[in-house]
């Protein structure tokens, strides 16, 4: 079987993909020193951590508005690449989840190929789903609110209260940072353990041809 | 500008006294391991006294001292007070409100003990310079206060109104900063630590001026009961008033209002009913932390520009909260606070939350669980996939 290239990830997705990435570890590393100053001093000054926090988080909520903003109105692709379907529901997911933590073991290859209209995997479109439509709203969101609590007061006492507030932003960025390892090791389950990293730098992923379809692409 | 006359000036001088004799009582209540100062110097004084009432009655003299009669101002200050409550006839310099000076430790001494120099002529003769001083009982803060950079800019009185102090349980600590207020505008305070400090309105709502300006070492969260009208700004402190609370509890004893078993002990789970009571929507539960022992060397402390020093001081000190109740004479009262509300994960202050400090364990716990569950997906399918990886080749 011959091999072809596909242009897979646009600019802009690249661009938002590592200014989060490296946002998110930011907000990561400064976050455990910003609640665990005692043991966590890596940034140095507690004040440059909550600065460096600070910085990051409106970085990553901007690059989550640019996100949003390029996948509705610009490329109008967001509900068709992040919002499973009724048989990707029904079987997808089941298939998917066979694939990954059994028929993956005994050398089957990965029944769902990535075109730019459909990028991602059933499983992958459900944590994304979560990941992108609730975690990271809701961490930003409250983050807003944690930096501007005397004018937005009120908004905090109708959450509940500060610690209410606090609660959802660190636990939804623990879930986040725990998201970061599963979503960097699945991304070494390529046909090479780089196969899926290069068109996140490049753009453009190598497949191979398909003799029947030839917008169906297998690794 | 601090020996000022005016009646308004003395009035806000007034609260700022109640400071002093709070860190007495504070300690006492508190910190429970300093020495109780009042009651030691009451001792002393007591028995020079006791020597000196023998020593005349044993010559036949009448003695002054003698006329007292330690922890009770009955009888001793009416003379005085009969003409000095009359604000019209003995203006504003020489008023004395009796309800206040009543309420003080020095009303206990009698008037004539600092004014030493009036005489049977008075007032058809002005009375000279007394002789007494603070310093003949409050030495040692005086010498304190005196090495401070502050010493040059007010006096005692520039701060303190000895006719109407406050004990420490008689105060909210929430109140402590109206007192710097008086002579620091809190918009140039705000702006001088906005230049260094994030969040700074934030910040000087939320902590006594004292504990990083004097020498404090320990800390306790004062919880207070403030009003919510949805427009204040953040430090503003927004303290509900003895009125305000009586219509919660109709007439009742307003600690009724949390304290629902009426044991004078406020627990975690009737704070969080406090909060819960849809009845209170109006008013809400705030807190500041205050020393435990701030002292009188006003500086600023180079370690208080370190955020840490709050925020990175761990879970430990924020253990020891209390409650701050407004009472019917202008005073304050506190109640014992179950051990950990600062901590409670949600509900018992929820409006307090100290950065580093007031984390709590139970939610470190699942936070840890979460990221480890994010783990391991890579270390058990990385595990097989090692196992499996003849399969793939």
């Amino acid at each position: 079987m011959s091999t072809k290239m596909i242009y897979l990830q646009p600019i802009p997705v690249r661009v938002w993909h590592w200014l989060n990435a490296l946002g998110i570890v930011t907000l990561c590393v400064s976050g455990a020193q910003i609640r665990f100053p005692e043991y966590v001093t890596v940034l140095g000054s507690y004040r440059s951590a909550i600065m460096l926090h600070n910085t990051a988080g409106i970085v990553v909520a901007l690059s989550f508005s640019i996100w949003f903003f390029y996948y509705k109105i610009v490329a109008n692709s967001l509900d068709k690449i992040y919002i499973p379907n009724g048989s990707e529901l029904t079987t997808g997911l089941f298939r998917q989840a066979i694939f990954y933590f059994f028929a993956y073991f005994f050398g089957v290859n990965n029944p769902h190929h990535a075109t730019p209209e459909s990028k991602f995997n059933p499983l992958q479109k459900s944590a994304y789903l979560a990941i992108m439509f609730v975690l990271m709203p809701m961490v930003n969101l409250t983050g807003i609110l944690l930096m501007n609590m005397g004018p937005m007061r009120e908004i905090i006492m109708l959450i509940g209260g500060l610690k209410i507030l606090d609660v959802i932003h660190f636990l939804t960025a623990c879930s986040l940072c725990a998201f970061i390892f599963t979503h960097v090791y699945l991304a070494t389950l390529g046909s090479t353990p780089l196969a899926y990293f290069i068109p996140m730098l490049t753009g453009w992923e190598k497949v191979e041809n398909h003799d029947d379809h030839d917008t169906e692409h297998s690794k | 500008m601090f020996g000022n006359t005016s009646g308004i000036t003395n009035l806000g001088m007034a609260e700022v006294s109640a400071n002093q004799d709070r860190v007495y009582q504070f300690n006492q209540q508190v910190g429970g391991a300093v020495k109780q100062r009042d009651d030691s110097l009451l001792a002393k004084r007591s028995i020079s006294i006791l020597l000196s009432v023998l020593f005349f009655v044993a010559t036949g003299e009448r003695v002054i001292a003698a006329d007292f009669s330690f922890g009770d101002a009955t009888g001793k200050n009416e003379a005085c007070i009969a003409c000095h409550e009359n604000q019209a006839k003995v203006g504003n310099l020489n008023y004395i409100d009796p309800k206040k000076f009543g309420h003080t430790t020095h009303a206990k001494f009698g008037c004539t003990t600092c004014h030493d120099t009036i005489t049977s002529d008075h007032p058809a003769v002005k009375p000279k310079a007394r002789t007494t001083s603070c310093s003949d009982c409050h030495g040692d803060i005086i010498s304190q206060y005196s090495a401070s950079i502050h010493a040059k800019n007010a006096s005692c009185s520039g701060c303190h109104n000895p006719h109407r102090v406050n004990r420490a349980n008689e105060i909210s600590a929430s109140e402590m900063n109206k007192q710097c207020a008086s002579c620091h505008s809190s918009v140039k305070i705000t702006a001088s630590h906005s230049k260094w400090l994030p969040q700074a309105g934030l910040h000087l709502g939320a902590i006594a001026c004292v504990s990083c300006h004097s020498k404090a070492e320990n800390y306790v969260i004062s919880i207070y009961i403030a009003k919510r009208d949805g427009a204040e700004a953040e430090s503003t402190v927004n303290l509900a008033a003895y009125e305000d609370l009586l219509k919660y509890t109709k007439g009742d004893n307003i600690q009724y209002l949390i304290d629902k078993n009426r044991d004078n002990y406020i627990s975690l789970e009737e704070l969080r009913k406090f909060n819960r009571d849809p009845a209170n929507r109006d008013i809400y539960l705030k807190s500041i932390m205050t020393p435990v022992k701030p002292t009188h060397s006003f500086q600023t402390f180079d370690n208080r520009w370190d955020c840490s020093f709050c925020h990175g001081s761990g879970p430990e000190i924020m253990q020891t909260s209390y409650l701050t109740l407004p009472e019917n004479n202008g005073t304050f009262r506190q109640v014992a606070v179950e051990k950990g509300a600062a901590m409670d994960a949600l509900r018992a202050i929820p409006n307090f939350y100290l950065m580093g400090s007031t984390r709590n364990g139970t939610l470190n716990m699942i936070g840890l669980l979460i990221i480890f569950g994010g783990m391991v997906m890579p270390l058990g399918h990385g595990f097989l996939r090692f196992l499996t990886r003849k399969n793939r080749q």
